[in-house]
């Protein structure tokens, strides 16, 4: 590759992110199946760059990929990707936008490079020119030498390789991304996940990923979009939703002599007004300037005769933001999270 | 020959690259999955197993034609006229079976493989939707029948006009050659439409097959049952989907067929409501089916 051309990529991803900030925007978006409600109420907006769809399975991340695919239409609410309404302008849309599905299954007897190019046409690009890009698209994600192999007889690491080849063959300006790393071990998950943000960095495409393994989405995206059993409870910039200050981490000590000692010590810090998620003897305590939250839990710690293992500031990441328990509020305050990672 | 000097050198930048050029939307994207299934129907780039079932249709359909040109060519047409062994409509009786087993064939591996293998959803995130999704295949069903439906009676005309025994004139030629367009189309919309309602109610490929011959094998025995038995009106005869694109193409060439006392209209309506009938159970099947991913 020459520097030259490094430019003229550079300057395309600039000249595409300035006409296109948000990608995706849903209002009041629901999606009601006959026995369970998908998503309720939804409202995202996803920029430009690599952004991660996060949440376990069954949270909603496959109903809204369909969404933006124009798979599904929506029960309530609105979507639109790319400036269009996948369902008034699905065609015309679908055209600028690569997808990789989460299953594995494709034509065994299919060759890989057919598969590609196969698809690349099928997204419009003409026969010579899809049959080129199916052999680049296969080199670039490391199959050139493999690429006329039977799916059939290729690695799920293969497999997951071919589908994200064929998402980028026809050069689209977004590719979702469906559990790419699904089934992989750590060397080719951090290879996929490398080529992905390749993708987007050299080439300037867009893309969306959903995943349920956290630690990929923080290493990666620039933005997240989390949700739970359909509804969303984090979106933002990954700078801003981990590996800044989430509070304070406190370990106590489980006092034989004093049983509730743990429990008064939540109660207290909850009773004035604090965010506290308990694992086992250690709380992660949120809500106030970290200064405040130091005295408040000392105090609490003295008011409850409770004592202190190990107090220290907490590293936000992911994980925190699914970090519900039921007797006590969540530890991030989503609703107060914009999307430019402020808080209101 | 010149020796390349410094100023020939030049950088080939190879690699992926952004594509600027033009797109051909839904036609183009119409165009490529009819004939990839067409590939997939047929076997080919695929191993030669997939290719042995294809193979022995198409053997069986263009033997009989084969047939009858050699004997055009063998027997004079003063002693022998080849009209007389197999005419142009009464063709399709050597050939029914291999039509039948073909459309069993076809159907299945267009519609049904797309769900089983993820296909559908992938072809679903393109320009593609559900309805031009459906033209696709059906232009790739039809297409894929015609070989059997058109191609053996267009082989007989070529072979006969090349031996001097087909039409007279060129308006009787051309006559003929429209009316067996007409026919094959016919037939194959009908079973096209029929195997592919088949193939849109289960996601098993083998049972689609059974399906559709279980199909057209019944229906000439129920209709028979209706009216030679049950002696109910001749016009019950309209059910046998087996049997009405054929006896259409008698209509298409002027022919009394096998059932005379059946108008032609009634014909025509069987074969277009069979064919309507088939398009609307696979709209339906499809319009219902929730595809998430």
């Amino acid at each position: 590759m020459t520097n030259q051309s490094i430019g003229v990529r550079d300057a395309n991803r600039t000249a595409r992110l300035d006409t296109v900030t948000t990608i995706i925007e849903a209002r009041g978006l629901v999606m009601q199946f006959p026995s369970t409600r998908a998503l309720d109420q939804l409202e995202v907006s996803i920029p430009s760059g690599v952004t991660g769809l996060v949440g376990a399975n069954g949270a909603g991340k496959t109903t809204l990929i369909s969404l933006v695919l124009g798979l599904l239409k929506p029960s309530a609410g609105s979507i639109s990707v790319l400036g269009l309404d996948p369902d008034t302008s699905g065609p015309e849309l679908r055209a600028q936008i690569g997808y990789g599905p989460e299953r594995n299954v494709f034509p065994d007897d299919l060759k890989a490079y057919d598969f590609v190019r196969h698809l690349a046409e099928v997204k419009g690009l003409p026969r010579d020119e899809a049959r080129s890009r199916a052999s680049d698209s296969l080199y670039l994600v490391g199959l050139g030498e493999e690429r006329f192999r039977p799916l059939g007889t290729m690695s799920t690491g293969q497999r997951q390789r071919v589908k994200l080849a064929q998402a980028i063959a026809a050069d689209p300006r977004l590719i979702v991304l469906d559990e790419p790393t699904d089934g992989l071990d750590p060397v080719q998950r951090d290879e996929m996940l490398n080529i992905i943000v390749q993708v987007n960095r050299d080439f300037g495409i867009d893309v969306m990923l959903s995943s349920h393994v956290l630690e990929e989405v923080e290493r990666v995206c620039d933005h997240v979009v989390a949700l739970a059993e359909g509804r969303l409870i984090a979106q933002g910039a990954m700078s801003e939703l981990a590996g800044a200050s989430g509070g304070i981490e406190l370990e106590l000590v489980d006092l034989a002599d004093r049983p509730t000692s743990i429990d008064d010590v939540v109660t207290l810090l909850i009773g004035a007004g604090a965010g506290v998620r308990r694992s086992g003897v250690t709380l992660s305590v949120v809500g106030f300037p970290d200064d405040d939250l130091f005295d408040l839990a000392a105090r609490s710690v003295a008011q409850a005769g409770a004592r202190v293992r190990r107090l220290g500031q907490h590293r936000r990441t992911l994980d925190d933001i699914f970090a519900t328990d039921t007797h006590v509020k969540p530890i991030l305050d989503i609703s107060a999270t914009g999307m430019d990672g402020t808080t209101s | 020959m010149n020796a390349p000097g410094r100023g020939d050198a030049q950088i080939v930048e190879r690699g992926f690259q952004r594509y600027e050029g033009r797109r051909s939307g839904v036609p183009g994207a119409i165009r490529s999955v009819s004939w990839e299934s067409i590939r997939a129907t047929l076997g080919l780039g695929r191993p030669a197993r997939t290719k042995i079932f294809p193979v022995i249709a198409v053997v069986i359909a263009y033997l009989p034609a084969v047939v009858f040109i050699g004997i055009a060519v063998l027997i004079p047409g003063d002693i022998l006229d080849p009209e007389e062994v197999a005419d142009y409509p009464g063709y399709y009786g050597f050939i029914i079976l291999a039509i039948v087993l073909f459309a069993a064939l076809v159907a299945p591996e267009v519609l049904v493989s797309d769900r089983r293998n993820g296909m559908l959803a992938m072809y679903l995130s393109t320009p593609l939707n559900r309805g031009t999704y459906l033209a696709a295949k059906g232009v790739a069903v039809v297409t894929t029948l015609g070989l059997v439906t058109l191609g053996p009676p267009v082989l007989m005309l070529i072979g006969y006009t090349v031996e001097g025994e087909g039409p007279g004139g060129l308006g009787d030629w051309l006559l003929t050659l429209v009316r067996i367009v007409l026919s094959g189309i016919a037939i194959s919309a009908a079973l096209a439409a029929v195997s592919m309602a088949a193939s849109s109610l289960t996601d098993r490929r083998a049972f689609a097959a059974i399906g559709i011959v279980l199909v057209v094998f019944a229906a000439p025995v129920l209709a028979a049952a209706l009216v030679e038995g049950a002696e109910l009106s001749p016009y019950w005869r309209v059910i046998d989907i087996s049997s009405m694109p054929f006896e259409l193409v008698f209509r298409i060439f002027d022919q009394p067929g096998n059932f005379p006392e059946l108008a032609t209209w009634s014909v025509l309506a069987s074969n277009l409501v069979w064919t309507i009938g088939g398009i609307a159970i696979v709209w339906w099947r499809y319009s219902k089916l929730v595809i998430a991913r």
